[in-house]
């Protein structure tokens, strides 16, 4: 045990003590030392585990530390062996082909255990602020072995009753861990909200926005996105926080990049179009798989704001988003209806698994009014009139409705052949671009013609 | 939405519940074979009568000031009947008659509700003993065969049980139903205090105000004439303990052969007399399926169907019926508009189908898209699209919905009333919902997009029966000074809609029409 503390005390010593004890209490070893967590599970035993670390800190840590924080790390160390425990026995099961619900449900309360009393030390004061961060990272490994146990539970017994006298069969409890999670994450996340100290630099209140990310991760998992608003909200409140700019850069991307990710999904998009941006503003560079996840939120927003698709200079950089989105702007491009349709449906699956289809769906506007446009342009100049130059002819602004459900039907022709664009439908297609601002003009039934604005009858496109 | 048709059924209290006294009239039946020999009692009515004032005009223990409780005449005559030779009941001993009839007075009078119980009707004391005999010795011959009463061996599972279970069972459990029922029924209560009668109705003892130890001298007081055996604590309520046993793991066979039984929300572990196997409830299902074609009486069927659905959670029946009688019920309730017990049958269905239990899961995910077209869900819709399959979206009924889904979403109004017209099994109920929210919409946009159009025109697109519907619906929101007269070079009238006068009208309209839908029910 002396051994194993030593890594601790040079943790604990460190520059940056909160990721080093962190490590130190990772339930993952380190792949340069695979058997740690073998060699630290060998050092004692359920009984005498308490004791050992404790005489280990008290002639290691007597000089750094205060009783109460010394007993504080007694109990979260003994916890952390009795986790490591209990991942040894279940990888050692996980090899004879016999890991179950059983393991997983032992790995999650140890781990469960180990955070709570980490959340326990560090109200009561025990243990230095810092250790707030190393909680948060504690506390993310408990989301991962709160879903491993969710899943495992799910395999185990899929048909459950509910108790209680309700009236209905009731729905069999899911994700019932990570529930559980969710509420010491809250904890966490109001020790640190509330935390009153005078002195900014050691106040928990650091930590704030490293705790919001957790929540809002877990929430998105457990399909409760409506939860996170109150997270934002409270985080608004709250007015004596540290200004956003000092805290660390990948705890603002992240809770950006959420806060903004919650307004898309809550149809807000002017607002999640702003935080986004600044998201990939502050986005480190080379960190391409943030940058990606940023821009698939970020670019299907601007279709709607401004009605604009990104460059292809843009998806260029991105593999991913190329693969993902690629076809589906060129159709777009083109006012190719059943290109766009066809590569909307055939992108289906993962649209929706990103939210973004419904999004996406909403462009169609774009295409068809891509399309409109052709018509008008096809249509051509009126006549020179006497005086006029080449240069201010006026393009024809009566178009015949017959030209526009040819453009549809044409557009539309390739895609199974199913869709039948009756007369009535191409008027509902152009009152529908008119009404989205989209284009500028009227139809008149009467003589079966759109009239449309002479200046800028399709703002924001040049024409 | 009203329901003309609701009636008795719906506005009958939950706590009234015929089922459950037609089972305490059954248990009856077990009367005791030891009959006591009747002895002829002195008229001691003077005696009783002085004691029970003397009891009450003692100060009180409460630290309340002492109040005295002048009887009316009510009161009196009640105490008359009590000792009456013709109501005497010859199991029961005078004493413990005696008894009784003073824990009832004092009980009401120490609420000060000696006024508002309706003492002619009210329940002799004797009767009441009676009744709670026969109670305890119905649970007694129907739990355990071979004559063991204690419940703890009835579910030996019942160690198991949590903690926060038995003040469920305290509250509910320590006064059988019926008998709960019939005092409730007959106590008038003022209407300013009847939460806390109701409270007081449940709970076993009095009410917290008084401090504990002057309840314990109350007690002691209330023993002194008692042989021992007799628990003072409640008023008049049964001491009989219930099962201990937890929902989770003792199952409910149920015996009740009734095919109508009223809906009453559980408060205390179900009696398997008072449930319904479920050839019985096939037979329920069967005439209700009738009783519904004919009387369409909403309240009653819906009462119906939620004892049928308890039954059913009760036993841990899950099977092809299960799924039945959830179905029947959802497309009842959709069919009357009742959105709360629709999408409590919704949420079951969902769960139900998901173990693959066969049924008509395309037509109510069809149902269940179309809902949340409705209530505008985004988060939702995207959770149910996840969770559709490739064979899903080619079912026609699922293909319907999503089409109506996708022609909302895109504003295609001409498409969405050519999809209204030719709506699958119930869809239409659910889309008459929204029905006008998408007329006003297709009218904000046609109103920006033409000038002036015939009311014919409106008429199609927004699928009305005539134009007289149109008119009218045209006058309800506000319209009709944009209607415009005209007389054709035919000779005929024509009517046109000034549709671009009416822009703002109806852009304010639809934008109020598209505020966050209420939603009931939804779990």
């Amino acid at each position: 045990m002396q051994a194993a503390l030593e890594e601790f005390q040079t943790a604990y010593t460190s520059s940056h003590p909160a990721v080093a004890v962190a490590h130190f209490l990772s339930p993952r070893a380190p792949p340069e030392d695979a058997a740690r967590l073998h060699g630290f599970q060998r050092l004692s035993n359920e009984v005498m585990v308490t004791g050992d670390v404790q005489y280990a800190i008290e002639t290691r840590m007597r000089r750094q530390m205060s009783p109460d924080e010394m007993r504080g790390w007694t109990e979260v160390i003994s916890c952390y062996w009795r986790a490591v425990d209990r991942i040894v026995k279940a990888e050692n099961a996980q090899h004879q082909g016999r890991f179950s619900e059983r393991q997983a449900l032992d790995v999650h309360d140890a781990w469960n255990d180990l955070t709570n009393n980490f959340v326990k030390h560090i109200s009561n004061g025990a243990l230095p602020f810092w250790t707030i961060f190393t909680l948060c990272l504690t506390a993310n490994h408990l989301r991962l072995f709160a879903i491993q146990a969710d899943e495992q539970m799910a395999k185990a017994k899929p048909v459950a009753f509910s108790a209680g006298f309700s009236d209905d069969i009731g729905g069999t409890p899911k994700n019932e861990k990570l529930g559980a999670a969710v509420r010491v994450f809250n904890k966490v996340f109001s020790l640190c909200l509330g935390d009153r100290s005078p002195d900014m630099n050691q106040s928990r209140k650091w930590g704030v926005y490293c705790v919001a990310n957790l929540l809002f991760r877990t929430y998105f998992k457990l399909k409760t996105i409506s939860l996170s608003k109150n997270l934002v909200r409270s985080i608004d409140a709250q007015s004596d926080l540290p200004q956003f700019q000092l805290y660390p850069l990948s705890h603002r991307v992240t809770y950006l990049y959420y806060v903004g990710l919650i307004s898309f999904v809550q149809e807000d998009y002017s607002r999640a179009e702003v935080f986004l941006t600044q998201a990939w503003n502050l986005c480190y560079v080379h960190s391409t798989k943030n940058k990606e996840l940023i821009m698939t939120y970020l670019i299907p927003c601007r279709l709607i704001t401004h009605s604009t698709v990104p460059t292809s200079q843009l998806l260029n950089q991105f593999p991913d988003l190329n693969r993902l989105f690629g076809d589906l702007f060129r159709f777009i491009r083109k006012g190719d209806l059943s290109g766009f349709d066809r590569a909307l449906a055939e992108g289906e699956p993962e649209f929706v698994k990103k939210r973004i289809f419904l999004t996406l769906e909403r462009s169609r506007d774009i295409v068809l009014r891509n399309l409109f446009r052709n018509v008008f342009l096809a249509a051509g100049y009126e006549d020179l009139t006497e005086g006029q130059t080449e240069k201010d002819r006026i393009r024809k602004t009566r178009i015949p409705l017959a030209h526009f459900a040819a453009a549809l039907r044409m557009s539309t022709a390739g895609a199974g052949g199913s869709q039948v664009i009756d007369d009535d439908e191409v008027e509902c297609l152009l009152a529908n671009t008119i009404y989205k601002n989209h284009m500028k003009g009227y139809i008149s039934r009467e003589h079966q013609m759109v009239v449309l604005g002479k200046k800028g009858a399709f703002p924001g496109t040049g024409v | 939405m009203a329901f003309p048709t609701s009636t008795v059924a719906w506005s009958q209290s939950p706590l009234q519940h015929p089922a459950y006294n037609s089972v305490a009239a059954r248990t009856t039946l077990h009367r005791p074979a030891s009959v006591q020999a009747s002895v002829g009692f002195p008229r001691a009515e003077g005696l009783v009568l002085a004691s029970l004032n003397r009891a009450q005009t003692e100060p009180s223990p409460s630290p309340e000031k002492p109040k005295s409780f002048p009887w009316s005449d009510a009161v009196r005559e009640y105490v008359g009947r009590a000792f009456e030779s013709q109501n005497v009941i010859e199991s029961i001993s005078n004493e413990e008659m005696t008894i009784k009839l003073r824990s009832v007075i004092s009980f009401f009078a120490e609420r000060g509700q000696l006024e508002s119980v309706d003492w002619p009707t009210h329940p002799l004391p004797q009767e009441i003993i009676r009744d709670e005999r026969a109670a305890k010795r119905g649970k007694a011959t129907m739990s355990s065969s071979n004559g063991f009463t204690n419940s703890k061996l009835d579910f030996p599972q019942a160690k198991k049980r949590k903690p926060q279970d038995a003040d469920e069972q305290q509250a509910g459990a320590s006064i059988p139903p019926w008998r709960k029922a019939n005092l409730e029924a007959r106590i008038t209560y003022t209407p300013g205090t009847e939460k806390r009668h109701k409270k007081n109705a449940l709970l076993r003892d009095p009410p917290s105000k008084f401090d504990p130890t002057d309840l314990e001298k109350r007690k002691q007081r209330f023993n002194l004439d008692n042989n021992g055996n007799n628990k003072p604590a409640p008023p008049w309520g049964s001491p009989r303990q219930d099962s201990d046993s937890d929902m989770n793991t003792a199952l409910c066979v149920g015996t009740n052969q009734s095919l109508e039984k009223s809906y009453f929300r559980l408060t205390a572990p179900p009696k398997p007399e008072t449930v319904r196997p479920q050839h019985v409830l096939e037979k329920t299902l069967q005439m209700l399926t009738r009783k519904w074609k004919e009387e369409k009486n909403y309240g009653y069927i819906c009462n119906q169907f939620k004892s049928l659905r308890q039954d059913l959670t009760v036993q841990h029946i899950k099977n092809a019926f299960t799924v039945k009688a959830y179905e029947l019920h959802a497309r009842i309730a959709l069919e009357k508009g009742d959105l709360g017990e629709y999408n409590q049958c919704q949420t079951q269905l969902k769960e139900l189908y998901e173990q693959n239990l066969p049924g008509n899961a395309a037509e109510f995910t069809a149902y269940r898209i179309l809902y949340i077209v409705y209530t505008c869900n985004k988060v939702d819709m995207n959770d149910v699209l996840a969770e559709l399959t490739a064979a899903d979206k080619v079912q026609p009924w699922i293909k319907h919905a999503l089409d109506v889904r996708s022609s909302v979403a895109c504003g295609n109004y001409h498409k969405f009333f050519q999809l209204y017209l030719n709506t699958p099994n119930m869809g239409s109920y659910l889309i008459d919902m929204f029905v006008e929210r998408e007329r006003l919409h297709a009218l904000a946009n046609i109103s920006k997009a033409y000038m002036t159009v015939a009311l014919r025109f409106l008429t199609d697109e927004l699928s009305f029966d005539n134009d007289d519907a149109c008119c009218e619906f045209l006058t309800s929101i506000g319209a009709q000074h944009l209607l415009d007269s005209k007389i054709d070079q035919t000779g005929n009238r024509q009517i046109r809609i000034k549709t671009r006068e009416g822009a703002a009208l109806f852009e304010g309209l639809r934008k109020t029409a598209f505020r966050v839908v209420d939603i009931k029910g939804q779990i």
